[in-house]
């Protein structure tokens, strides 16, 4: 394979979300995804690395190829979410923002796993299948 | 990291701003003032946003568009987005987003025609 298996990304300034956003895209497009899937899968790496920069301060995004997929997580040591099931639901937001970065990222994804401690950070892992 | 410019050109009687590729949050924000001062200076009575190149729509971004939009209103324009890609639509839809009441054209070329045309909104 040429492409490289996986990767990361550290989100410390605000211009790094673009810098996730583009290993994303090319890591995506490496292993043939089609432009809609690339850019759903590119627009949530958006949204959750904007949940990292702004909710957890900093933190890091690894991606890496599955079989039949690709595979994004999102870590960051900020103060957790309270609830989970809450920031779920669509247009709830504790930021001021439109409470839709992760219900949308989780539409646009196959697969959503959510681990977070209050005061220990979040982590959230992201898939994609490619449709045979 | 490079930030990609936001340039606004003024067509007869409509300002025309192209948005780059994949902007920064700070372009982002950046269009918004620059595109209502550009407004005010032109004297123009709308504005088109050529989404054309925009390869990632987030709700951030189109956040800024659809608050650019109604500034745009209270400064009495009109404005109509444009261009925006197929893989972007169906993305954008089913993140959630909802771009409200702006107007909508298939590109720049349909956007320009709308502006200009249509008796009571953009244009003579």
């Amino acid at each position: 394979m040429v492409a490289q298996a996986g990767g990361e990304v550290a989100i410390l300034i605000e211009s790094d979300i673009v810098s996730a956003r583009r290993a994303v895209r090319e890591s995506a497009s490496a292993i043939g995804f089609g432009l809609t899937d690339v850019t759903r899968i590119v627009t949530a790496a958006s949204e959750l690395a904007r949940n990292v920069f702004k909710y957890g301060g900093s933190g890091v995004m690894r991606w890496k190829f599955l079989r039949d997929g690709i595979e994004l997580a999102f870590v960051d040591e900020g103060p957790g979410i309270a609830d989970i099931e809450m920031a779920l639901t669509q247009g709830f937001t504790t930021g001021g923002g439109l409470g839709m970065g992760l219900p949308g990222a989780k539409r646009l994804m196959d697969e959503m796993v959510i681990e977070s401690s209050p005061g220990l950070g979040t982590t959230v892992i992201v898939r994609k299948w490619k449709k045979v | 990291m490079i930030n990609e410019s936001i340039s606004v050109i003024k067509v007869r009687d409509v300002l025309m701003v192209a948005m780059p590729g994949d902007p920064d949050d700070a372009t982002v924000a950046a269009l918004q003032e620059k595109t209502l001062l550009a407004m005010e200076q032109h004297e123009v009575r709308g504005l088109i946003l050529d989404l054309s190149k925009v390869d990632t729509l987030d709700s951030y971004f189109a956040r800024t568009v659809t608050e650019t939009a109604a500034m745009v209103t209270l400064m009495g324009g009109d404005t109509i987005i444009a261009g925006m890609r197929p893989a972007v639509a169906i993305t954008a839809t089913q993140l959630g987003l909802d771009l409200g009441v702006t107007r909508t054209a298939l590109s720049v070329d349909v956007a320009l025609e709308m502006a200009c045309f249509q008796p009571g909104q953009v244009g003579p």
